[in-house]
């Protein structure tokens, strides 16, 4: 299991008056080397969750377990070194923390920071580069000077370099156009797929995660409401209205597909090309 | 980049035309809103960033404009209304040619609103931000005070007057910036990505508000987007590859032309993508509005297996 909360509560300026309950009685389970989206209206917590993941924040009472490392609420926290440097957080507008004149030097930064050599640094770099699908020419760019998917993808490949076993993305890609978009979230899937990392998504644009994503979960107010499968929140898809999420076109379809042709049994295609191939073979079944 | 002359028309053959028919006479009512005529605009002569654009929109009319990051969208729409210097080519507003002497008339027409409505920010609430405006075009306190109120409870703002800026959503916030332009009563009001920091149910929200002013046939729009569903929802698509106007089409053609939609980074709707799809299946259907016309168009092939 990579992450474990038991009746997570998360307060603000806890002890103070102005305390506010951000998480309440959060449980989560998501296990090694799956894809897992977040999703939830504005306010209901998702990063606040994501912040518990390397220690950022830690629990007002309850118990958070990443890893092999367990953080309980109103105990002393462990070492979080080796913590921050398993789980990589990229944050909401990852291009705005590049600071470094040369893409290189900014890739280095972390793992230099976590002990590498610079030799060692830089060889990360170019791996991290490679996953992330940009050039290797880039490296001695200044990053400032990239375009504004580039930055965004060598901002994310500065948190790869650090050989993260989770990597954390608040909202990827927010303000990207659709096709730098798609390109994203298929290199994110790829990390997952072909080399075993978890990778966790909070986004606010289900439609583009859900042929990848295994498992989902749900926020709302600060809880818990929802957690599984696509297929699961396919069943459940009535009640994301009422959690200040709109559902998405693939599983509107899907839904009349299944119900119409009797499929609630089978796995969801939720990609154009997936779905179509699907209503084909139902329309043509009795051709012959 | 040195600004080029401001005074006359660029290019021999318009010297003639342009001379004959003064651009400073009282515009016609049967002008179109907006007309660009042989627009470039560019960083030195080898690096245009807008190339040679003509182009004309009507009073009334809902127009997206869409393109790759970097194709110029921003550039073109800032050139309307002089926020960049003025390259080659004719730039019109209501007839009115764009000129020194006739950025102050032109700007009042045309409102924008931009992509992160933090940056837009300027008063210390809500009401200050939409006075700001107004006090810029040195009307009365009473009319001030009406317009507030008026647009305030147009755009749902009312609760918010006394709020400060920081105290609001995204949403809210992208609410008043619309406010606080609606409110200088523009003719013309560019969108300059505007929803692309929303959320879904923000972004339906300002879709409301894009159509409630559309059909009150008051509002000439220009909207710079990459969402679908707004795409859709306009009237026309115009497509900028690389400084080029390169397609100029309903959205309904543009969702069907793969070519151009890959050109423009759009994405087509669901339905869209699930049609053409199906096509290569050998099943026939046309694009259908939602899921239960997809099972419409479906069941009968199903049944005549």
């Amino acid at each position: 299991m990579a992450i474990t909360f038991e009746k997570v509560n998360y307060e603000y300026d806890a002890n103070s008056m102005w305390s506010q309950a951000a998480l309440q009685g959060v449980n989560l389970h998501l296990e090694s080397g799956i894809l897992a989206g977040i999703a939830g209206a504005t306010g209901s917590g998702k990063s606040t969750l994501l912040q518990m993941f390397n220690g950022i924040l830690k629990p007002t009472s309850g118990t958070v377990q990443v890893l092999d490392i367990t953080l309980r609420g109103g105990e002393k926290a462990p070492k979080l070194h080796q913590l921050r440097k398993r789980v990589g957080l990229v944050f909401q507008f990852p291009e705005q923390q590049l600071f470094e004149d040369t893409v290189e030097k900014d890739l280095c930064f972390g793992p230099i920071n976590f002990g590498c050599s610079v030799d060692e640094a830089k060889e990360r770099a170019r791996k991290a580069m490679e996953k992330m699908g940009l050039d290797e020419s880039l490296l001695s760019r200044n990053p400032f000077q990239l375009s504004g998917g580039q930055m965004r993808k060598v901002a994310i490949a500065s948190v790869l370099a650090m050989d993260p076993e989770i990597v954390v993305l608040d909202e990827p890609t927010a303000t990207l156009d659709p096709v730098s978009r798609a390109e994203l979230i298929q290199l994110l899937h790829r990390l997952c797929r072909e080399e075993g990392r978890t990778v966790i998504i909070v986004t606010h644009r289900m439609d583009e995660l859900l042929p990848f994503a295994n498992q989902w979960v749900i926020l709302h107010e600060g809880r818990t409401v929802f957690q599984g499968t696509v297929k699961a929140l396919i069943e459940q898809a009535d009640q994301m209205e009422s959690y200040g999420i709109v559902i998405p076109q693939s599983i509107r379809y899907w839904r009349a597909i299944s119900e119409k042709f009797g499929l609630s049994g089978e796995d969801p295609c939720l990609s154009a090309e997936a779905m179509s191939k699907r209503i084909a073979e139902l329309v043509s079944a009795e051709d012959v | 980049m040195k600004q080029r002359d401001l005074k006359g028309p660029h290019g021999t053959t318009n010297v003639v035309e342009e001379t004959v028919r003064n651009p400073n006479v009282m515009p016609s009512p049967y002008s179109p809103t907006i007309e660009l005529v042989g627009v470039s605009y560019g960083y030195g002569k080898d690096l245009p960033v807008i190339d040679d654009i003509t182009l004309s929109i009507p009073q009334g009319q809902w127009v997206t404009l869409v393109g790759a990051n970097g194709c110029g969208k921003s550039t073109l729409v800032k050139l309307m209304n002089a926020l960049l210097p003025k390259g080659e080519g004719s730039i019109k507003v209501k007839g009115l040619e764009l000129q020194s002497d006739t950025i102050g008339k032109i700007r009042q027409t045309i409102g924008m609103v931009f992509q992160n409505p933090d940056n837009q920010f300027i008063g210390a609430t809500v009401e200050e931000d939409i006075v700001f405006g107004l006090e810029g075009q040195c009307l009365s306190i009473e009319v001030m005070e009406e317009r507030v109120k008026s647009y305030a409870a147009r755009l749902g703002i009312t609760d918010l007057l006394y709020k400060h800026p920081s105290e609001l959503s995204g949403g809210q916030k992208q609410r008043v910036a619309i406010a606080s332009i609606l409110s200088m009563e523009p003719e013309v009001v560019i969108f300059d990505e505007a929803s692309s920091m929303l959320d879904e149910k923000t972004r339906n929200e300002l879709l409301n508000i894009l159509s409630d002013m559309h059909k009150s046939g008051r509002y000439t729009i220009i909207s710079i987007t990459h969402d679908a569903q707004e795409i859709a929802a306009s009237e026309r698509v115009l497509v900028l590859h690389e400084g080029k106007l390169i397609a100029d089409r309903t959205p309904t053609e543009l969702f069907q032309d793969e070519k151009i939609l890959e050109m423009s980074h759009v994405i087509a709707p669901f339905a869209f993508q699930l049609t053409r799809e199906l096509h290569r299946y050998g099943l026939d259907i046309s694009i259908p509005n939602c899921e239960k016309e997809l099972m419409e168009a479906l069941w009968p092939l199903h049944l005549r297996k």
